[in-house]
């Protein structure tokens, strides 16, 4: 009994962690199979949801043990997903035992491969070289990279005092909108505002939730599916009425001229 | 213009490791991924030259992605959306949303609803060809086994 506890509690906590950092549903619901199946004998059943993990393993007389697992905070983190998956398979190849996955697992929730300032590094690659890959200028590019390092740092703030995403979004967006036109209207008016913005806006731009989300969809888990799908569409929201505030009050400021 | 191509996907290989670093991405994979989306965007960018449009060429460029995710996977035994999740990223229509708000403030309807029209149909395009390559990988493997 103690060991089929234990059990259960690892497949909880892999489907956990590779829920929180974005796999898919299938792929969370066949690794927590995969575990309970490991004891023999016993029935395991498992469902999983976008916020959420139930499992329950009967044993062949007749007790239960079930586990809710409510999920919050989710965010991408593929060196997560790959880590758990990793374990799961050793595990059931019979490499490691339970109690050492147990233990690898409830490290990795914790690790980060990389650095806060590589994380910057990052912001300002993706919007420089979005700039490129959509066809922009030198200009343009330099004028993305100085954005994207903006960006990093509101990014940053608003985790720090707790901001929920949806504003940290909305305000992340507002101060792209600003800070392009204001280049564009100051030091750099031979850059092209359309390419700088879109590119500046691509690490908020909800592309992994959509991808994830079309692939729940089309697998059949269609609860998660709708749940992602509406959290791609908000984050978009988001997104586009930050960087529309910025431009309207852009306008307002420079006395109703048009500025596009 | 073939020099132009190829340095926007150059862009896109660099772009993608980027994004690699803030969704942390294993470093031993970071370049597969990057070769991914580069490869991605260069069909991309051939296939919009020559046919003009951008729904096709999402789903051509979605395809080589999703394919080429596949396969990575397989060989370095990952799961799969390691690869495919910064390799589609190019191609994800950020760009057309963002236009189809911007004409929305401008109130310019018609344009607004082109817009989001294409957006729609990039997104369709891309889930289409994820999910036909998910698929023809996944025949012939038994229901227990994990791609």
């Amino acid at each position: 009994m103690e060991k089929a506890k234990l059990l259960v509690e690892t497949a909880a906590l892999a489907g956990e962690i590779m829920l929180v950092s974005g796999a898919e549903i299938y792929r969370v619901e066949t690794t927590i199979q995969h575990i309970l199946g490991l004891a023999e004998g016993w029935q395991g059943e498992n469902i999983v949801l976008g916020t959420g993990i139930y499992l329950s393993l009967d044993d062949p007389e007749g007790e239960t043990i079930t586990l809710v697992r409510r999920v919050a905070d989710r965010s991408t983190n593929l060196n997560r997903v790959y880590l758990a998956n990793d374990i799961s398979r050793q595990l059931c190849a019979g490499t490691i035992t339970v109690e050492d996955a147990y233990q690898q697992l409830l490290q990795i929730q914790k690790t980060s491969i990389y650095r806060p300032a590589v994380k910057y590094l990052g912001y300002m690659g993706i919007c420089m070289f979005f700039a490129v890959l959509f066809g922009g200028s030198l200009a343009d590019g330099a004028a993305a990279m100085l954005i994207g390092f903006g960006l990093a740092v509101v990014m940053r703030l608003a985790k720090k005092i707790r901001f929920n995403d949806f504003c940290a979004e909305v305000v992340a967006a507002f101060f792209i909108g600003i800070a392009a036109l204001s280049l564009k209207s100051t030091i750099l008016p031979q850059i092209n505002r359309d390419t700088v913005i879109t590119s500046a806006i691509m690490p908020l731009v909800p592309g992994v939730t959509f991808t994830t989300a079309i692939r729940d969809t089309l697998n059949g888990d269609y609860s998660a599916g709708v749940t992602r799908m509406l959290e791609a569409v908000v984050t978009a929201l988001a997104v586009a009425a930050g960087v529309g505030a910025s431009m309207v009050l852009f306008q307002m400021l420079a006395g109703g001229e048009q500025l596009w | 213009m073939v020099a132009e191509i190829l340095i926007r996907s150059l862009g896109a290989f660099f772009a993608v490791i980027s994004f690699g670093l803030l969704l942390e991405l294993p470093k031993k994979y970071l370049l597969h991924a990057g070769c991914v989306g580069g490869c991605g965007w260069l069909v991309y960018l051939v296939v919009e030259f020559c046919a003009f449009s951008e729904p096709l060429a999402a789903f051509l460029s979605s395809l080589v992605v999703a394919c080429m995710s596949h396969i990575f996977a397989r060989k370095l035994k990952a799961p799969v959306m390691v690869f495919l999740v910064a390799g589609i990223l190019p191609s994800v229509p950020g760009a057309s949303i963002y236009r189809s708000v911007y004409y929305m403030i401008r109130d310019l309807s018609s344009l607004s609803n082109h817009y989001l029209v294409q957006t729609l149909q990039i997104a369709g395009a891309i889930a289409m060809a994820v999910f036909f390559i998910d698929s023809l990988f996944r025949l012939g493997q038994d229901r227990g086994k994990r791609s």
